[in-house]
């Protein structure tokens, strides 16, 4: 990553402090994360050799409640990439109203050449690394780049077996059958959904009329174009890392996911002509969902975009130099910490879930996370037309001014 | 957990949506002819705040059932109760706390299978 992320982060926060009239204590206090652990991770490799990773955990804020965010296994992990996503865990948390504040962890690995069995050891070394750090009243994991549920339950199984007794409450993203939540896996893109469902709503937009282009067709991409096609969005393009498909007439969802579970890929599906990944996201459409990687609309393709509205599904998929563009151009963009929050606010309900032994239906799960985003964007949609602010400062203002008053309330001790 | 679905729609669409809810093997509701207004306030042209009310004709279906089928039955009534117009209809979901069947005092979940 060519500019720094933590730099980056703080610039971000400077800005808002000055909209919000930031109280300088609080901004100081946000200016630095109260925890940062680096830790070094012996495993024994399949080979007989052994390795020693480098592993982080940094607790951005621990004002409105303990901390939450993901952890990455990535080979270009650094330490202010981890403490700028902890900050950025933070206000996500604030803007949906959920009672956390921001962590993140990271381990620098090449996963895709490590054996599942160097993997789990790994997760369990780095858990028992950081054990003093985290706990359900303290800092609770959740799956990011290349973790997933079966990580977690590794996680899960590390801490209990240090603890002598089961601690389900320790991570969220767990599998369904050790505490896990109904409705987690789906959960982002469900958020994307409803937020891009109320998106159109302001700006008065029929829902059948609507053409969508979504890039990235993971777990949150794939999703969202499910969801939103069942409700009745033309889904007109699609891209993953193989290649990008285009039909101006709306793909056929359903058609499309016996495709991708055929191939691996959305690319080269038969109903569509084959486009260039470049060109996915130039398309005409009224909604674009960027659903991949941060840093995809940059200042060499923003002047290109033609959709009215981006949904921020990934984490950072618009440049800041890409922004004051596009908001030149008056293309609305719902900002990744309130589009995405879905994830985050799930892993909400299953931490809940867990603290009280008690499991929700599905269902129940899909309603309290539609009026938390539902709230959340009027929240942020309100401060925007009163402050006229984006929605991205605007959702910023909202998470910042929230936490800055738990850090006035409670004070500073001694 | 059981939930009870309450739609107002047009009663044109009763006899398609009939046959939809068969489709899906839902055999027990409740019809009922009823009248009332939304926000035109009973009014097909366009909205004006200080027109009366008046209340046009709809039928309202009433159907007990699993949660677990809530979504089948929503789908089922959004694809047919749609007229491309205004006041196609509204679809209510709201907790039962329990059912009984008088004839054999059955309750709960066995009450309507």
């Amino acid at each position: 990553m060519a500019f720094n992320l933590w730099h980056n982060a703080l610039e971000l926060l400077n800005n808002v402090a000055k909209k919000v009239n930031l109280d300088q204590v609080a901004h100081k206090r946000l200016s630095k994360c109260v925890r940062e652990l680096t830790v070094s991770i012996p495993v024994k490799l399949d080979n007989g050799s052994f390795d020693v990773f480098t592993g982080y955990r940094v607790q951005h804020n621990t004002h409105r409640g303990p901390t939450k965010g993901g952890i990455r296994f990535h080979q270009d992990v650094t330490l202010d990439e981890v403490k700028a996503l902890a900050m950025l865990m933070t206000w996500k948390c604030a803007v949906v109203g959920i009672p956390y504040g921001g962590a993140k962890g990271g381990v620098i690995c090449d996963p895709s050449k490590m054996s599942i069995g160097e993997i789990e050891r790994l997760a369990r070394r780095y858990t028992s690394e950081i054990i003093t750090m985290i706990g359900p009243e303290r800092d609770i994991p959740a799956p990011d780049m290349n973790t997933n549920a079966q990580v977690m339950a590794w996680i899960m199984d590390t801490y209990s077996m240090d603890k002598g007794y089961v601690v389900p409450g320790v991570v969220t993203g767990k599998p369904v059958s050790i505490g896990g939540s109904q409705g987690r896996e789906e959960a982002t893109g469900r958020g994307v959904t409803y937020t891009a469902l109320n998106t159109l709503k302001h700006f008065n937009m029929d829902i059948e009329d609507t053409s969508v282009v979504i890039q990235g067709y993971g777990n949150v991409g794939r999703a969202t174009a499910e969801l939103l096609y069942k409700e009745g969005c033309k889904i007109v393009g699609v891209g993953d890392v193989y290649g990008s498909i285009y039909n101006p007439h709306g793909l056929d969802i359903a058609k499309l996911g016996k495709h991708l579970t055929k191939t691996g890929t959305v690319a080269k599906y038969s109903d569509a002509d084959s486009i260039e990944n470049k060109d996915l996201l130039e398309l005409k459409c009224d909604v674009l969902i960027p659903a991949a990687l941060e840093g995809q609309i940059r200042e060499d393709n923003a002047e290109a975009i033609k959709s009215k509205v981006i949904i921020e599904a990934a984490n950072g998929p618009v440049t800041p130099g890409a922004d004051n563009i596009l908001r030149q151009k008056n293309i609305c963009i719902v900002p990744d910490i309130l589009a995405n929050a879905g994830g985050v606010t799930v892993s909400y309900f299953e931490w809940v879930q867990g603290l009280q032994s008690y499991f929700w239906s599905k269902r129940e799960v899909n309603l309290k996370l539609r009026d938390i985003m539902t709230k959340a964007f009027y929240d942020v949609l309100a401060i925007s037309e009163k402050e006229n602010v984006d929605m991205r400062m605007a959702a910023y203002m909202l998470a910042v001014g929230r936490v800055a008053e738990a850090i006035k309330i409670r004070g500073l001790y001694p | 957990m059981l939930k009870k679905i309450e739609c107002i729609v047009q009663p044109f669409k009763l006899e398609e949506i009939k046959e939809g809810f068969r489709e899906i093997a839902i055999d027990g509701m409740t019809i009922t002819e009823v009248s009332g207004c939304g926000k035109q306030k009973g009014h097909l042209e366009n909205i004006k705040s200080d027109k009366s009310i008046n209340f046009l004709p709809k039928v309202k279906i009433e159907i007990v059932t699993e949660e677990e089928r809530v979504e089948d039955i929503i789908d089922v009534i959004q694809r047919l109760a749609r007229t491309g117009q205004i006041g196609a209809g509204k679809i209510f979901v709201l907790p039962v706390e329990d059912v009984l069947r008088v004839r054999t005092r059955e309750r709960g979940r066995s009450a309507i299978e």
